[in-house]
């Protein structure tokens, strides 16, 4: 029989997304086997992540300050704010590089079939945010399915009455690919979101 | 166990794992099916992102016996439901259908002329349409189908046929209209006009669900088989009337009220 404290922390490691019965044991050998410093050095990261991390004032993206690193960054463009669902889709729009402005998370999307309304989301503070002035353009960066563009319509609706642009991601034909192979709705998608040169 | 193929309309879908999704679909051929997409939420691959919210494809899945989830092999999309192109009333009344419909249905039971209905319906969700009206009409019209619209020429009680006067008695708990003998000592009973009356009669018949057989044959008839311009034509004050008294009767008959019925009409 295996001790108690090692089958524990595979039971634990075989919680996380991805890893099954033989990765969480390879893992759980291979913390065994370091040393005691860079083990521990683990277990302190996760301590943190959950003690420190917050969700930011201002756009709910994740902060270990009352502001996250964005919102305090004075180079960046406040009159731009760029709507996504989760912090991680703010990531992958900050590791393209061409965005300067500010985001807002809504942590979610409304999805009624889920019982997940306007309401459970950071809705409101996104309104506060324009109704304080100063926002020129709100960019809708929510997912591209009917409940990302739902929420986006939701929200579009809310900004109407005040003097702003709204815009959205484009979607379309993939650069470097061939028009013959793109399915109908990409070629939908594309005719709808044409640009003027 | 043989590889199915089916068209089907995609009323759920929910996060299984970081590829994965379990997917409720209401299909053609088969009723309502419910399976794991494996890669269901990789753009690329087997699934190329069409199994969304009230997308319409053809699918391969591989039926499982007992109360197991089926899995889905395949779906090739035929159809996305544009939100930005419908307007959000429209999509308020799609998520309504897509949940009506899982709640209405079962696996394995199917129903082709609901399936048309629906896809007809679906079709019709634009910010031209009177969606008010449209949604009534799905929702009796699919009631009819599934053997469960209420009695309104004559007396659920004692069968008396029901003279039409200025207003008119319905009971959701007995499922129809009563005669004016049969009213007193029932419990929530809905006096409706007879306008609301007439409209609830007639609402259902501008889906002409005589039988197709094929898919290929449905999808060429669907659209043919709803009156759009019925529904233009019908009064609206009376339709007013109907809303909550569907719901009522709906939810009634579900035993709950349905998630998406509260964002109706706002
Ligand atoms: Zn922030
Ligand atoms: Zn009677």
């Amino acid at each position: 029989m295996i001790s108690e404290s090692v089958s524990r922390l595979i039971e634990e490691f075989s919680k996380l997304p991805g890893i099954g019965k033989k990765t969480a044991e390879r893992l759980t050998y291979h913390v065994l086997r370091v040393h005691e410093a860079e083990a521990l050095q683990l277990a302190e990261a996760i301590r943190n992540i959950k003690l420190n991390v917050r969700y930011c004032e201002e756009c709910y993206n994740l902060a270990e300050t009352e502001q996250c690193a964005i919102c305090r960054d004075s180079r960046r463009d406040r009159s731009r704010i760029c709507v996504v669902e989760q912090p991680r889709d703010l990531i992958s729009l900050e590791n393209t590089g061409s965005y300067s402005g500010s985001y807002h998370v809504l942590l979610g999307r409304i999805a009624p079939l889920e019982g997940i309304g306007p309401e459970q989301l950071t809705i409101d503070r996104l309104i506060e945010r324009v109704q304080q002035g100063g926002v020129k353009e709100v960019i809708m960066a929510t997912n591209p399915t009917v409940e990302g563009d739902g929420t986006a319509l939701h929200i579009s609706n809310l900004l109407a009455e005040f003097p702003l642009e709204i815009t959205r991601l484009a979607r379309g034909v993939t650069a470097g690919s061939v028009l013959e192979f793109a399915n109908r709705e990409v070629l939908t998608d594309a005719l709808t979101g044409r640009q003027k040169f | 166990m043989p590889l199915e193929p089916a068209t089907a309309l995609v009323l759920r879908t929910v996060d299984w794992s970081e590829s994965s999704l379990v997917v409720t679909l209401f299909s053609r051929e088969f009723g309502k099916i419910r399976g794991v997409a494996r890669g269901g939420r990789r753009p690329k691959g087997p699934f190329e992102s069409s199994l969304d919210v009230l997308s319409r494809c053809r699918i391969i899945f591989l039926r499982k016996s007992s109360d197991a989830l089926d899995v889905l092999s395949e779906a090739k999309l035929i159809e996305r439901f544009r939100p930005f192109e419908r307007g959000l009333p429209a999509l308020q009344a799609g998520y309504h259908i897509a949940e009506l419909l899982d709640a209405w249905t079962d696996c394995y039971d199917p129903h082709p002329q609901l399936y048309d209905l629906t896809i007809a319906t679906l079709a019709e969700l634009r910010p031209q349409t009177p969606l008010g009206a449209l949604l009534l009409q799905f929702e009796l019209a699919a009631l009819r189908l599934l053997g469960y619209f209420p009695a309104l020429k004559e007396c659920v009680h004692c069968g008396a046929v029901v003279q039409p006067q200025s207003r008119v008695s319905f009971s959701c708990l007995e499922g129809g209209v009563l005669c004016v003998s049969c009213r007193p000592g029932k419990r929530n009973v809905i006096s409706l006009s007879n306008a609301a009356w007439q409209i609830m009669s007639q609402l259902p018949l501008l889906w002409d669900d005589d039988q197709t057989t094929t898919e290929k044959e449905a999808s060429d008839a669907r659209q043919r088989k709803l009156d759009v311009d019925g529904l233009r034509r019908l009064p609206t004050d009376g339709l007013g009337e109907l809303r909550p008294v569907v719901s009522q009767y709906v939810n009634h008959l579900l035993g709950f009220m349905p998630r998406t019925q509260a964002s109706l009409g706002k």
